[in-house]
């Protein structure tokens, strides 16, 4: 962990909205530094307004107050080097596997067979291969979330969000995307922002993880998670770092 | 393993019959009308006219045109007009949709006074059609194209103003333009709601042709039930009655398998 060049700088961040019962504060003064080719994870309980967080990050929503900086200087809007990968069916059900894979290089102009062997190559290296042709009604909710990753990738985004992207998949489906996650990050270094709730996840995937408090989101403290990958879940290390993250956890019922 | 097998083979023979089932009962049903029409109408033949006499007015309608007009040619005439309306109130309805649907400045501008026309009923519409443009072909075609019109932009709008936030937050992350976002997101997951007032329009584009004909044409299946009327020729109204329904499941038929050609993601479940 040599290179800890600041890629991201959050600076300030809050997020409130104007509802009928009055001011909802949903993020709260976040200040974060974001490394080159990091794996952050973001962890809190519940609907804290981590979303929220990365919708601003992606520039789906607008700040109320604070900046992000890219690079050095201020982003604003959607900007093409962040790539997001979304919650479940965010796939466009109208379009195949490869329709969907290609949108990002589509929309920027880039012809056909250029973006296609792009695309391809992602779709091979999330393992559907085979499946281009298929609509995303025809593949399992495992294979759905492999397609939003080609298709992130394959718009070669320098930083990657990724918002709860394995939170409606069950256990074990679960744990073999975050090895794939794991596996194509180490072939393909990007900086991710991963978004999650699930603790174990957490300290599977992440160099860094930031704990966020309960409503609005805060940030509580960093943990640094230096553990060699694959990471071995029931070793002592790795269930001392989740039961010390656990502890400091607020319960969200 | 033996006993899931046999379970397996009894699953499947039940699911054979739930098949034959599903495929005998349609045919159950038409036979049960057919049944009850000749109870009904052997009791009074003069103003209920049986399957024999309507049956051998059939044959006769294809010996002998009406009007100097066949059989076949009324069915054409009336495919014709609701074809040709059926074609324009797609495009222009589907195109005013989408600007309204898409675009709140138009949808606020043109929203008051398409719900005040809306439900005036398209053969409301005939007296003044038939003041300005005579009795033509083109009003008739006007008049179904009012009718069929409606239920196009009526819900090509819904579709295009309802549009899923994630598929256009999909679209803002990967930096769609204006453009892209309504040709490649908008429309497309707008295409369900469209195809629905595609099926409305065909139905309702069928059935103004008739009461346009009815009200003053020299062809069309709706013109045979005037002249049945008129001549007392109660057979006659029930060929054409008949022809009226048979055309009209064709047609739902012609939308579906279109649909299910230009949609093939609606038909996987």
């Amino acid at each position: 962990m040599d290179e800890h060049k600041v890629r991201l700088e959050i600076s300030e961040l809050s997020k409130s909205y104007e509802t009928k019962e009055g001011r909802f504060q949903a993020v709260e003064k976040i200040d974060l530094k974001v490394y080159d080719n990091e794996f952050l994870v973001l962890l809190g309980p519940g609907n804290c307004g981590k979303t929220v967080l990365l919708n601003m990050i992606a520039g789906l929503e607008q700040p109320t107050s604070g900046e992000i900086r890219l690079d050095g200087s201020v982003i604003q809007g959607s900007d093409r080097r962040i790539g997001m990968v979304f919650q479940k069916l965010a796939l466009m059900p109208w379009k195949t596997v490869m329709q969907n894979t290609e949108i990002g290089p589509k929309f920027r102009g880039v012809k056909k067979e250029e973006r296609r062997k792009k695309a391809q190559s992602y779709i091979d290296l999330v393992g559907l291969n085979g499946f281009e042709k298929a609509y995303p009604a025809q593949l399992s909710g495992g294979m759905k979330q492999r397609v939003g990753i080609a298709r992130a990738y394959t718009n070669d985004p320098e930083i990657l969000l990724m918002d709860e992207p394995f939170g409606a998949l069950d256990a074990q489906t679960r744990f073999v995307m975050e090895q794939e996650v794991q596996r194509i990050w180490e072939q393909e270094k990007r900086t991710i922002i991963f978004v999650t709730n699930n603790i174990e996840e957490a300290c599977f995937l992440g160099d860094r993880i930031v704990l966020f408090s309960e409503c609005p989101a805060r940030m509580k403290e960093i943990y640094v998670n230096d553990l060699k990958r694959p990471r071995d879940v029931i070793s002592q290390e790795f269930l001392k770092l989740r039961a010390m993250i656990s502890d400091n956890t607020d319960l969200a019922l | 393993m033996g006993g899931t097998n046999k379970s397996t083979v009894e699953e499947r023979k039940k699911t054979a019959w739930a098949d034959w089932g599903y495929r005998l009962l349609p045919v159950l049903s038409i036979l049960l009308l057919i049944l009850s029409w000749h109870l009904a109408s052997s009791n009074s033949p003069d103003s209920f006219p049986t399957i024999q006499a309507t049956w051998e007015r059939f044959l006769l309608l294809w010996e002998k045109p009406i009007m100097r007009v066949s059989y076949p040619g009324h069915i054409l005439a009336s495919l014709k007009r609701v074809c040709i309306a059926l074609f324009f109130s797609w495009l222009i309805g589907i195109s005013f949709g989408i600007i309204i649907g898409w675009n709140r400045k138009m949808d606020a501008f043109f929203g008051t006074i398409f719900a005040f026309i809306r439900p005036i009923p398209p053969i409301a519409w005939i007296p003044l059609i038939t003041i300005w443009f005579g009795i033509d072909e083109f009003p008739k075609i006007l008049i179904v194209f009012i009718g069929a019109v409606m239920p196009v932009v009526i819900n090509t709008h819904a579709g295009l103003s309802s549009v899923e936030q994630l598929y256009l937050n999909v679209g803002t992350a990967f930096n769609a333009n204006r453009f892209q976002m309504l040709f490649e997101v908008a429309i497309p997951s707008a295409l369900p709601s469209i195809f629905a007032g595609i099926r409305t329009s065909t139905s309702t584009a069928w059935m103004v042709v008739l009461a346009a004909e009815m009200l003053g044409a020299k062809s069309g299946v709706g013109f045979l039930v005037v002249r049945g009327m008129d001549g007392l020729d109660m057979p006659l109204v029930l060929v054409a009655m008949i022809t009226i329904g048979v055309i009209g499941a064709l047609l739902a038929a012609v939308t579906n398998f279109m649909e299910r050609r230009l949609c093939p993601w609606m038909s996987i479940r």
